[in-house]
């Protein structure tokens, strides 16, 4: 399988690039990496959500696949989560886009 | 209009809110800590000796002039003190003994944590880098204890939440937030708040019904739900709408979701006890489509009410539950079934003190696609007998989908016998069986039952403190086609089980199961169940004392209520 980075872009075109796996955590991008559409080539166009939001989405795919994979062995790991930010004016906005994504 | 006098004013800080009790929440707002003693502790410990070194400075300076003879000093003291002068030397015995104090609390092991370096007097300190670095020791040490003991604690926290995943989904995190600053806004300005709850409306516009759900359970956890946060779900297309808590809604919130909610077919209210007889006729009014009400404590309702809100409803009320409330009484149920029970499909009552009448209920019950019947919790027990239940079954056995009778105690074999075996047929739709604390019900009839009807349908079952129960009824259920199809299943304090009970559970869909306090449950029966069941994500084994933290379990499946987790 391509191991190559997916490339979100924003409605303003800013580009955010996300390692594959991370991607894989949402459903929805799953779907659309994995399928026989344009976007399998790695470039995914999420013209709806402003670049803020697009930003926090890329930041959680990344805290998601790094603390909520498969690695689970440790068990003193586990409690050091750091928490997830959100900032409250993003908070709505971000429902929206975490809907969206299913994630 | 109903007020209460002593209730705190809106956003007020004596509210009880989410998890915490009562306790918690007072000694909170009293600002009563374990870390505030502490400190004081701390502060008044450093007066004291801050105030003692000052003195005792004074009494070296003394000792400076008349270095020569210390003992002379003493001599002249004793002397002294016949004669009852020298403030000076008083507060010098003070500090004696406060040191020897100190000396002898360095052996306490109990206030070695509050120990600071520099422990006043010269006399102890006598090689003070050592000291230092012993402290320092000592105070990672302790911090690593606390550390780990705050670990532990989170982890029960989480796994009493049922908090299985560690990451939460990005989804539930800004709800998570978003119901917290509701929280925060409606106790700022109200004159604000209005606008932004408007904007928020705006943008919820596109979230799914799914989600504005979910919003609804946060809120409701969090006791964040009231008039304010209340116009988050005032959408005109919502058809379905559950609130898990209601109780500071006022009757005036319940109009406006009324009047701005004119689709909603189905509501659920539950804690809704200032739903008022004004505003429970006027949601039966302004909502045409409404034909499923569920209720939960709705106390203000007084009968003549009911009698007009099941009049309103003629013919058009499908589903009606019912709970927690002394004012539906048996003239209520009477109304209640005269005018819907032709259109009534789900039925359920719980907790209801004032209704005795149950006899009722099998000559009404007579819809062709009559589905769900709970009688739950009768106030008299024998009020809701076998006749009853078998009568009612011969009525809508064979449509039945739903059948849950908890706490109906009186219920003997003769109603699985006469009852549900007789009439039920043999390739029933029951989907959910709960027959939660009837002790009368023994190991044979449930077998017979098993063996005769085929539930092949069956995904929720609770058999919780039917204590005959044994190992033989579990394992024709499992001999069953209900084996299949099960999701969740309830044998809390089943105490005759024995392991053999467990050797056939292997059900591929089962998610849940509740094994609390089935002592014979320890650690080779949860591996094997973890095994034999492929879904089976959670296991309650709550007062399991066998259950330890040898258990081995497969990854994906948790145990909640060890007591190796929380002690």
């Amino acid at each position: 399988m391509c191991q190559d980075p997916v490339t979100l872009v924003s409605k303003d075109n800013k580009e955010y690039e996300v390692s594959r796996s991370a991607a894989m955590v949402s459903p929805t991008l799953k779907a659309m990496i994995e399928g026989s559409f344009e976007e399998n080539k790695g470039r995914i166009e999420l013209k709806q959500f402003d670049s803020h939001i697009l930003e926090k989405v890329v930041e959680y795919l990344n805290y998601n696949f790094k603390y909520g994979g498969t690695n689970v062995e440790e068990d003193d790991e586990e409690d050091e989560i750091p928490e997830f930010d959100i900032p409250t004016e993003m908070s709505l906005e971000l429902l929206l886009a975490a809907d969206y994504l299913s994630i | 209009m109903y007020r209460s006098r002593n209730r705190p004013k809106k956003g007020g800080e004596n509210e009880v809110k989410g998890p915490n009790s009562a306790l918690t929440q007072f000694l909170r707002e009293e600002g009563i800590s374990a870390e505030n003693i502490k400190q004081r502790w701390y502060q008044q410990s450093k007066k004291r000796r801050d105030e003692n070194d000052e003195k005792k400075e004074d009494v070296e300076d003394v000792d400076d002039d008349d270095l020569t003879a210390e003992n002379s000093q003493v001599v002249d003291d004793k002397e002294l003190d016949d004669v009852e002068t020298g403030s000076d030397t008083e507060s010098g015995k003070v500090e004696v003994s406060y040191e020897a104090r100190m000396k002898l609390v360095t052996a306490d092991s109990d206030e070695e944590e509050y120990e600071t370096s520099s422990v006043s007097g010269t006399p102890i300190s006598l090689s003070t880098a050592n000291n230092r670095k012993l402290l320092a020791k000592k105070k990672k040490a302790a911090a690593k204890i606390i550390q780990n003991r705050r670990r532990k604690r989170k982890r029960a926290a989480d796994l009493l939440d049922r908090r299985v995943n560690k990451v939460s989904s990005l989804q539930s995190l800004c709800i998570g937030k978003i119901s917290e600053n509701i929280y925060k806004w409606q106790k700022d300005a109200n004159e604000s708040s209005k606008l932004v709850f408007n904007r928020l409306r705006d943008v919820l516009g596109g979230v799914s019904t799914a989600n504005l759900n979910n919003l609804a359970k946060a809120l409701s956890k969090n006791r964040a739900l009231n008039d304010h946060t209340l116009q988050l779900f005032l959408k005109t297309d919502l058809t379905k709408l559950t609130f898990n808590d209601c109780s500071k809604i006022s009757f005036d919130g319940y109009k406006t979701l009324a009047i701005f909610s004119p689709h909603l077919t189905k509501l659920s209210l539950q804690m809704c006890g200032q739903l008022n007889n004004e505003s429970l006729l006027y949601i039966a009014e302004k909502l045409p489509n409404l034909e499923a009400l569920y209720l939960d404590g709705p106390f203000l309702i007084n009968e003549d009410t009911w009698e007009a809100f099941f009049t309103i409803m003629k013919d058009r009320l499908k589903e009606f539950h019912i709970s927690n409330t002394h004012r539906f009484t048996d003239r209520s149920l009477s109304n209640l079934l005269v005018n819907c029970s032709s259109s009534l499909v789900s039925f359920g009552l719980s907790r209801l003190d004032s209704v005795s009448n149950y006899a009722l209920l099998p000559q009404y019950l007579v819809n062709d696609d009559f589905h769900t019947l709970c009688i739950e919790y009768p106030f008299n027990e024998e009020d809701v007998n076998d006749e009853i239940i078998i009568n009612i079954l011969g009525q809508v056995g064979g449509t039945l989908r739903t059948l849950v009778l908890n706490g109906c105690a009186e219920l003997t074999d003769s109603m699985i016998i006469n009852g549900l075996t007789a009439f039920i047929p043999e390739k029933c739709r029951l989907e959910v069986l709960s027959l939660e604390e009837s002790d009368q019900i023994t190991t044979d009839s449930l077998v017979y039952f098993f063996n005769k009807v085929e539930l092949n349908k069956l995904t929720k079952c609770s058999f919780r403190r039917c204590l005959q129960l044994g190992d033989m009824a579990v394992i024709e259920l499992l001999l069953n086609g209900a084996k299949d199809s099960l999701i969740s299943l309830s044998f809390n304090s089943l105490k005759e089980l024995t392991e053999e009970a467990f050797v056939a559970l292997a059900c591929p869909n089962l998610t849940y199961i509740d094994l609390g306090f089935v002592r014979c449950v320890n650690d080779s029966i949860i591996q094997m169940l973890g095994e034999q069941n492929p879904k089976l994500t959670v296991i309650d084994v709550f007062g399991d004392n066998l259950v330890t933290e040898n258990a081995k379990t497969r990854p994906g499946l948790t145990l909640i209520g060890r007591q190796s987790d929380s002690i």
